[in-house]
């Protein structure tokens, strides 16, 4: 799916990488849900919804990477009567993009703090026409992820601003890293070294995140 | 300074005012123990009925009793994780 942007020495590193974000995702995902089911709160159902998008996001990108990786992808293309492997590719690679820029949408809406559905599907829809019908896909995302990414990290860095404690600091560096992983991300659609640089920086975003859902959890 | 409590803090104030007494409370021990008025304390108990952290029965002498059901427990047991993570993220 991705893989050929990404350094031959780096296949492997990148499945297991993704692998880890997702599981992390998904506890977050799961402690975010159990929050809403105490509280009641809203805001916790979106937070709990992107990070399961975000978790489906990258078992699918794991998967795939490793199909490719294994040439496992051509036996699963005959398994499911499917010509091409590019196009088994290309489908897999939007199932990706899907499910994230769906986490993204579901986490910028949660920092405008307000419940009109119909923002949500306007979001959602602009978001896939432009994924769709844009001239370079994986560019766009990219693109779109970037932007998502600055409203999504510019709200938490107003909460750290606003209550500055450890924990709010460590959320707010964590998608500052994300941001800019996604950045390098843009680039590495025609350089291989910036793959390698935007996964190191989401492993980064994704430890702190799981460091300060450790650090609640013990209080 | 005291700061203003939050929904969740006053959540827990409520619950513990339940708590503290032991198992079957009158709204009026609530009412002294969680420093509401009357009409914050109706909205937080339709509340916390409607979420089932508590449960309303009566007496012989039709007073209304509260007590606490084991997802108020967690509450009060969960809450500073709750509260933190909801701070982390600005949830709350």
């Amino acid at each position: 799916m991705l893989s050929y942007m990404s350094p031959q020495w780096f296949n492997g590193y990148d499945v297991v990488l993704e692998l880890l974000f997702a599981v992390i995702t998904i506890i977050v995902a799961l402690f975010a849900y159990r929050t809403y089911k105490t509280t009641n709160l809203v805001y916790s159902k979106y937070l709990s919804l992107a990070f399961m998008f975000i978790g489906f996001s990258y078992i699918v990108q794991s998967v795939i990477n490793f199909l490719i990786l294994t040439n496992l992808n051509q036996s699963v293309c005959g398994f499911m009567k499917i010509n091409s492997i590019a196009y088994f590719n290309t489908i897999a690679m939007y199932v990706h993009m899907i499910f994230f820029t769906v986490c993204l949408v579901l986490l910028a809406y949660m920092t405008f703090k307000i419940e009109k559905k119909v923002i949500l599907f306007l979001l959602l829809a602009l978001s896939f026409i432009v994924l769709f019908f844009g001239s370079n896909s994986l560019y766009m995302f990219y693109l779109l992820s970037s932007i998502y990414l600055m409203i999504v990290s510019l709200y938490f860095v107003k909460n750290y601003l606003k209550n500055r404690k450890f924990t709010t600091m460590m959320i707010a560096i964590a998608f500052l890293f994300l941001l800019f992983g996604s950045i390098h991300f843009l680039f590495s659609v025609n350089h291989q070294l910036f793959y390698v640089i935007g996964h190191l920086l989401e492993f980064v975003a994704y430890v702190l995140i799981l460091i300060n859902l450790i650090m609640v959890r013990k209080k | 300074m005291n700061r203003k409590r939050d929904r969740l803090q006053i959540i827990r104030d409520v619950l513990l005012a339940i708590q503290t007494k032991g198992q079957k409370v009158r709204p009026t021990h609530i009412l002294y123990r969680s420093n509401l008025s009357s009409d914050m304390l109706k909205q937080y108990i339709g509340d916390l009925l409607e979420k089932d952290f508590i449960i309303e029965e009566t007496d012989k002498k039709d007073n209304k009793l509260y007590s606490l059901t084991s997802k108020g427990f967690n509450y009060i047991k969960d809450y500073e994780s709750i509260k933190g993570f909801m701070e982390s993220y600005g949830l709350d």
